[in-house]
């Protein structure tokens, strides 16, 4: 218990003492997982819309599918993009292993499918009259579309919090496609999974802070801007 | 005043789940035309509606526009929508004020030049001023029926389908909505009401008919002996 009140206090002697190695990883972590979330957000809304939407053969299995791949572990994906990135691999060439475009790609695959069935989900609960007025109202098709995506803006702020919660936090898939290399790869979670292996817990309750502290500060953003949205207000 | 404009509907079929629910359903609409579409309820008025707007697509059937060729749904779609409206049973509104409703569609007009002032003009029209600033989903159900006409009088669209335009209003909104269908009729756009209160809308001269059965019949004309529209439409040449 003390070695736990000890590494706790001397985390935040840590954070505030304006170490640059922390706050380095730090920003590492967010420019990483904010990248790949800005690119999966618009291929999954577009995915979950014509799920939900569309009527073609072959709708109900791929709902199934992003359903399964909601569970897929990370390393999984990350082992699936090594093997691609890798020197023998098809997109070897390209040279991005062990580069944070490399963790891009693995956080954007890891964010889809959670983006696209909960997006999903929140598109199937909206109101049919929402697509059908905007059309008759005479919008076409894309502006009806982001009409509807303004209608389930929160459900949608939900699906996007929580993929950002999991890709931030994920330490398989950077682990493997990153390798962990200081200054440049290396982002919150595998900083605290290598200063936990090193023994150094001062630093690891530093950086999950910084996590704790941004998944707060992100529910309390969305619970605002909820608030600002009941007809009450 | 709406320009001068045709639509054919040839054969316009519709199953659901193997039942079917239109069969063979042939109708013209030109401008200033008023259809009342009665049925008892699950006999397919909203669908066969729907499908005249353009929003759902039916198993078979064609449509041809001003004595054009006739094409298929999927092809006339994008027309349809441009030129029918839609009014569901209960309006949907739209996230946020009554204002920004009315401002949504007018941005989505390109022949209304002035928007604000459109938007006023309409506001004063439907008696909707003290609401403007008012959450839409929170108005009445009168005053969001009242909301639905203005924005269809801001989209000002060829043909206007209601569903149930009066159902669970109060005597005083349903005079009101049908005022101001009157004047999208004196305007030249043809009106299609579902109803099952034909009666009420006497006063707009419409033609009444029935759907039964998967058919469409024309009671207006023929009250006693029920007969197809199609029948009646090729007597009449159309």
């Amino acid at each position: 218990m003390d070695v736990l009140i000890a590494s706790t206090l001397d985390a935040f002697k840590l954070l505030f003492s304006g170490d640059t190695q922390i706050w380095e990883i730090v920003a590492i972590s967010f420019r990483v997982s904010t990248l790949a979330i800005l690119l999966a957000i618009p291929p999954a809304l577009i995915i979950a819309f014509v799920l939900a939407y569309g009527n073609f053969f072959g709708r109900r299995f791929f709902i199934s599918l992003f359903s399964t791949f909601l569970s897929i572990p990370a390393v999984v994906i990350g082992l699936t993009l090594f093997i691609l990135l890798s020197r023998q691999g098809p997109m070897g060439d390209m040279g991005l292993l062990f580069t944070q475009s490399a963790m891009i790609m693995g956080q954007f695959l890891l964010s889809l499918p959670i983006l696209v069935a909960m997006a999903h989900t929140s598109f199937q609960a909206a109101d049919r009259r929402a697509w059908e007025t905007a059309r008759t109202l005479g919008a076409n098709r894309l502006y009806a579309f982001f009409t509807v995506v303004y209608e389930i803006r929160f459900g949608l702020m939900a699906a996007m919090l929580a993929a950002y919660g999991r890709i931030i936090s994920e330490v398989g898939a950077s682990m493997m496609l990153g390798g962990n290399i200081a200054h440049y790869t290396r982002n919150i979670p595998t900083a605290i999974a290598l200063e936990t292996s090193k023994g150094n817990f001062a630093e690891g309750i530093a950086l999950g802070a910084v996590l704790l502290f941004l998944a707060f500060v992100l529910n309390a953003l969305l619970h605002h801007v909820q608030g600002k949205g009941s007809i009450n207000s | 005043m709406i320009d001068n404009f045709q639509f054919n509907f040839r054969n316009i079929c519709k199953q659901y789940r193997r039942q079917t629910i239109l069969l063979d359903i042939s109708l013209t609409i030109t401008n200033g035309d008023c259809f009342i579409i009665t049925g008892e309820n699950g006999a397919g008025k909203t669908t066969l509606m729907k499908i005249l707007a353009g929003i759902e697509k039916p198993d078979s059937g064609s449509i041809s526009v001003n004595a054009g060729a006739a094409t298929s749904w999927r092809r006339c779609r994008s027309r349809l929508a441009q030129s029918m409206m839609y009014l569901h049973q209960q309006p949907y509104m739209l996230t946020g004020s009554l204002r920004r409703n009315l401002e949504y569609t007018a941005k989505l007009n390109p022949a209304i030049i002035d928007k604000p002032a459109a938007v006023d003009q309409v506001l004063h029209w439907a008696r909707l001023e003290p609401f403007e600033s008012q959450q839409a989903i929170s108005l009445s159900g009168g005053q969001q029926q009242r909301v639905a006409l203005a924005r269809a009088k801001l989209r000002n669209p060829q043909v206007l389908m209601l569903d149930e335009p009066t159902a669970n209003l109060d005597t005083d909104s349903r005079d009101r909505t049908l005022s101001m269908l009157r004047t999208f009729k004196e305007n030249g756009t043809a009106v299609v009401i579902s109803t099952h209160d034909p009666s009420f809308f006497a006063d707009l001269g419409c033609r009444v008919l029935h759907l039964k059965n998967q058919v469409l019949t024309d009671k207006t004309i023929m009250p006693s002996a029920v007969a197809d529209i199609t029948s009646y439409l090729k007597l009449r040449g159309k």
